[in-house]
């Protein structure tokens, strides 16, 4: 029992992981425009049928597909954006009908385009197991956590050292403060849903490496963003990482202990509870400043 | 430097601001003053570009009127609020940096130092921006982040406010500094009689939206209609 136990803590921080690459690309478009994109799940999703495109046509590794994932969903991102940018009343709640709706959409182009058939890598290099002492995981995994923690690093770094990424965090902290000291936030809001969308490029091929699509998952990682957002506060990437593992080890428990059909209720009850106990997300204001 | 030419804005059926026309010399330090609602920071809103408004407002010769916000600060446009807007998520330091890069579009440490040192903020430098200062302090930070756009022209909306006496003196001191320091234009929205009588060359007085005076301190305040504006009369 306390192996499996064991097994299934790893196995919640590595897919926690990716879960945490989702989260800030939701976190980030949140940040800079005020706006939920309730279609960033079906981002994600659409980079995950790129690498099952590019392995399935060309027998390459899916991490090959990611130039394509990088193109086709920023394509999707500055369209979205576009969309959203041309809504000039009660902005965050049209933005949240509006996504929704294309959240809709991108679901149903995938299942015209690729079916309905689950799809995961059929790459052997990726599913060979690897051991940890008592735990094992896949390569994929490992390689998708470790790619997880890199594309965090960047993101911090960005965030803290480059000049876009201090014009998305004043923009996101005063948006018309920020006007006043001469940032134009259309261009940053664009730059925030460009590397929204980069995010969801890693996430989704990461995603097919170490899991099962189908074109339903689009909106469940969605609601599983909302939640870690929720559980950490926006604006911390230690925060985001932190809430997208205990999600993940929670499912993961969930699955072990109980079953796999409770997996997503695990997520629901702990947002729930979380909510409940503490309204300020795990990290309180602490964390919204970091 | 900046001239406002019929300045007009409604909100509904209420008329803020009605044909506003003055213009603003280089090297002033004008006061706008008026009672509560007359329309003073509407009439910011409208320079800087928070609200659009009908009529010209023309700033070196060049019509802003359609101008977007960001844009009117890059074009030397600073402008403060009476509630301090810091960038939360950011330090003092960034907060200065980044409205330098995109407001002045250039870096110049040297000159945020300068900032921080005149306006006694250095110590407080790398601290986080909303939660470790003052009101006193958040208040500099206000116009520090203005400075750092480097702006020629500097709308001050009740910077003075809630400020106990001592204080408010010593901050226009602070003001005077800055106005020979970075060779400033000084627009500055004031209820304080004396403030604007030892502050400023020139007052401009609105009341219920509409310029009722303009000239020196000491003309303004002994003008009637003024008199009246302040005493509640003129509308009772």
């Amino acid at each position: 029992m306390t192996e499996l136990i064991l097994q299934a803590l790893f196995s919640g921080v590595l897919i926690g992981s990716v879960y945490a690459l989702v989260a800030l690309g939701l976190a980030l478009a949140f940040g800079a425009m005020r706006i939920i994109n309730l279609a960033h799940g079906e981002l994600v999703l659409l980079a995950a049928y790129m690498a099952y495109l590019v392995e399935s046509r060309t027998g390459l590794e899916p991490y090959a597909a990611i130039p394509l994932a990088l193109a086709v969903v920023s394509a999707v991102s500055i369209a979205l954006f576009m969309l959203v940018n041309m809504i000039r009343d009660h902005r965050e709640l049209n933005s949240l009908i509006l996504t929704f709706a294309i959240g809709i959409i991108l679901t149903n182009a995938i299942l015209l385009a690729f079916a309905s058939d689950m799809r995961t890598t059929t790459s052997a290099f990726l599913q060979d197991a690897v051991s940890f002492g008592d735990v094992y995981a896949m390569r994929g995994e490992i390689i998708a956590f470790a790619l997880s923690l890199v594309l965090m690093g960047l993101l911090w770094w960005w965030l803290k050292a480059s000049w876009y990424g201090r014009a998305v965090r004043a923009v996101s902290s005063n948006r018309g403060a920020a006007m006043l000291m001469g940032i134009n936030p259309t261009r940053i809001e664009t730059v925030s849903f460009l590397v929204a969308g980069a995010l969801a490029s890693f996430a989704g091929v990461a995603l097919y490496t170490m899991s099962v699509v189908q074109p339903a998952v689009g909106h469940a990682l969605t609601v599983k963003a909302f939640i870690i957002t929720v559980l950490a506060g926006v604006g911390s990437i230690p925060g985001v990482f932190l809430g997208a593992v205990l999600l993940g080890v929670t499912e993961a428990l969930t699955v072990t202990l109980a079953s796999s059909a409770l997996q997503e209720l695990a997520g629901m009850v702990l947002f729930l509870m979380v909510l409940f106990l503490m309204p300020n997300g795990l990290f309180g204001a602490r964390a919204r400043r970091g | 430097m900046l001239a406002l030419d019929g300045v007009t804005v409604r909100f509904g059926g209420l008329l803020a601001l009605s044909n506003i026309t003055f213009t603003v010399e280089k090297g002033e330090i004008l006061g706008l003053v008026g009672p509560n609602g007359a329309g003073k920071t509407t009439l910011f809103n409208c320079i800087s570009g928070l609200v659009r408004a009908r009529g010209r407002i023309g700033f070196e010769g060049k019509d802003m009127t359609r101008l977007p916000l960001h844009r009117r600060a890059r074009s030397g446009i600073g402008r403060t609020f009476q509630i301090p807007q810091p960038m939360h998520h950011l330090t003092v330091r960034e907060n200065l940096t980044v409205a330098q890069v995109f407001g002045a579009g250039r870096k110049d440490p040297a000159r945020i130092a300068e900032i921080l040192d005149v306006m006694e903020l250095s110590h407080k430098a790398d601290a986080d921006a909303a939660s470790a200062l003052a009101l006193q302090e958040l208040k500099r930070l206000e116009i520090a982040k203005a400075l750092a756009t480097e702006p020629r022209l500097l709308l001050l909306d009740e910077v003075l406010a809630g400020l106990e006496s001592n204080a408010k003196r010593s901050f226009m001191l602070k003001l005077r500094e800055l106005h020979a320091l970075f060779g400033l234009t000084i627009v500055i929205v004031e209820h304080d009689i004396e403030t604007i009588s030892n502050l400023c060359t020139r007052a401009v007085v609105l009341n219920f939206g509409q310029l009722i005076a303009d000239g020196t301190p000491a003309e303004v305040f002994s003008n009637p209609a003024v008199v009246e504006s302040y005493t509640g009369t003129a509308h009772a």
